[in-house]
């Protein structure tokens, strides 16, 4: 999974999509997690990162990554794959 | 090294619009404890979910309203609505306090005598009243309220055969400027069908003509209309005096007096809107004491208020069994307790609050009941916070008709419990069982 380029993310939590002039707002492990996407981390480093800083249990994180994820997907901010490009 | 709190992560669009026009707080409200008992220890308790009710509310509003009505006007006697709640330890409550009892079936008026109410302390309403159940309302005293002719004709045959006096009222339809205009239920006041049956009521010998009784609607956001209601009434006993020179005992303005819910596609909440019962008794007293009823004949101003005493006496506990995201990508939670519980939810945009601190981060949600049906939504749109599997919510305001209407499906109907004045929780229903639901039943052999 890969942010787009055209996505702006600041430091408090406030992401502006440049392609479509939508914005969100993430809360402070939202943003987090969406930075260290940004820059290239596979879901078990996120993973590892967030159980050893938080008091959370490994199910319980990979069910909330799943809906982030899924929202992020969602709300166009990740690189989708290109529908026609299926030769 | 000690670790942080965790939230789950969210991301939420920002849409541009008018922020809160009416200037509302937008902080989530918690409802933590029911009359100082945590919610989280009721629900371990008692089960999920659970209804609670609190006996120091239902007090404290019965007589706020009767407080009220009486500073406005001399002779006031409530009628507890027993289909807006009819579990024994409710209605005992309100008998307690002085209502009498405002019944629609025989089932009702068999609750009534058995919790001790006097026959006659009984106003026996309702389109559905057989021979048998006339028979029994005559034999006890109980103000008797006509909704139709046939009804009439059929007390007359009844009061002869018996070679007995029954004590009546007529139920009368108006337009007290209420739309729509229920019409359905007694005789027309404004197309002479009302005082018709005033004039063959007066000619029977068995029947005592005592009262009026109307009801204009319900959940009524309009106090003028108990003031129209109250002006026609008392120049109906104005003529009935002139014609038979009597003064009736009573007029009954039913109830109808809306809760502080709010309804669906209302512009502003309930609690801001509903009028006060200062609002209502205002309207009501001064139709009646202005008119032309002298003040030594003033009639009984009884008062049929269901809803509007119970409500906010009702919490159900649910909990938390699912977050779910919709095609759309919308946030929806599945809770423990559907629309067969909540009837209500039907017309009001029922109020849900998380039971404990969570998450001020808010978001556009769907709220669903567990029921494997699609319209079993408890709310369409609230905005409100994340919460997890297991976590208890609180929805306020379900006193009055759901643990009368509520539905036996799929699931055994929960506990209903009541905390007394001491802070104490009893169970004053029981959860369903497999053997409560068969008890009813038969299974021919084959």
């Amino acid at each position: 999974m890969q942010i787009l380029e055209e996505i702006k993310i600041s430091d408090n939590g406030f992401v502006f999509n440049a392609l479509t002039g939508e914005s969100f707002s993430l809360n402070p492990i939202g943003l987090e997690i969406i930075k260290m996407i940004a820059a290239n981390s596979d879901f078990d480093e996120i993973r590892k990162t967030i159980l050893d800083k938080y008091d959370v249990d490994d199910l319980s994180f990979e069910k909330d990554f799943y809906e982030f994820s899924t929202m992020l997907k969602h709300y166009q901010l990740t690189q989708q794959n290109n529908p026609l490009n299926f030769v | 090294m000690e670790k942080l709190n965790y939230e789950k992560p969210i991301i939420s669009k920002i849409t541009a619009g008018v922020p809160n026009k009416f200037g509302l707080s937008t902080k989530q409200r918690i409802i933590a404890e029911i009359d100082s008992i945590p919610v989280a220890k009721l629900a371990d308790e008692f089960g999920s979910p659970l209804f609670v009710f609190s006996e120091k509310t239902i007090r404290e509003t019965y007589n706020k309203a009767k407080q009220t009505f009486e500073t406005h006007y001399p002779k006031v006697q409530f009628a507890w609505s027993y289909k807006t709640n009819y579990l024994d330890a409710i209605c005992s409550i309100f008998h307690d306090e002085g209502s009498w009892a405002e019944v629609v079936s025989v089932f009702e008026f068999e609750k009534a005598l058995s919790l001790g109410v006097k026959g006659s302390n009984i106003l026996y309403n309702g389109p559905e009243k057989s021979e048998e159940n006339l028979k029994l309302a005559i034999n006890h005293n109980a103000c008797i309220h006509i909704d139709h002719f046939d009804e009439l004709y059929l007390l007359i045959k009844i009061t002869q055969e018996m070679n007995k006096k029954a004590r009546v009222a007529i139920r009368v339809n108006l337009d007290a400027g209420i739309y729509p205009m229920w019409d359905r239920f007694g005789f027309n006041y404004e197309n002479g069908e009302a005082w018709s049956a005033i004039n063959r009521i007066m000619l029977a010998d068995n029947l005592e003509l005592i009262g009026l009784h109307t009801h204009i609607g319900t959940y009524i956001m309009s106090a003028l209309g108990y003031g129209i209601a109250a002006t026609k009434f008392s120049s109906l006993m104005v003529g009935i005096h002139r014609k038979f020179n009597l003064w009736l005992k009573y007029i009954d303005l039913g109830g109808g007096f809306a809760s502080k819910n709010t309804l669906k596609g209302a512009y502003m909440p309930g609690s801001e809107t509903c009028p006060t019962f200062d609002d209502y008794a205002k309207a009501i007293s001064n139709a009646i004491i202005t008119s032309e009823i002298p003040h030594e004949n003033l009639p009984i101003l009884f008062l049929e208020t269901g809803r509007a005493l119970i409500d906010d006496a009702g919490y159900l506990i649910t909990s938390v069994l699912a977050n779910k995201r919709s095609t759309t990508g919308r946030r929806t939670i599945v809770i423990d307790a559907g629309v067969n519980l909540l009837f209500t939810s039907f017309w009001y945009n029922l109020g849900v609050f998380p039971s404990r601190e969570i998450s001020d981060l808010m978001e556009d949600t769907t709220i669903y009941g567990p029921l494997c049906m699609n319209i079993d939504v408890i709310r369409d749109a609230i905005n409100f916070p994340q919460v997890k599997t297991g976590d208890r919510l609180v929805i306020e305001r379900v006193g009055a008709y759901n643990v009368t209407q509520w539905m036996q499906f799929i699931t055994y109907r929960p506990n209903v419990v009541l905390i007394d004045l001491e802070g104490k929780a009893h169970i004053i229903k029981k959860k369903e069982s497999l053997e409560t639901l068969r008890v009813n039943e038969f299974n021919p052999k084959r």
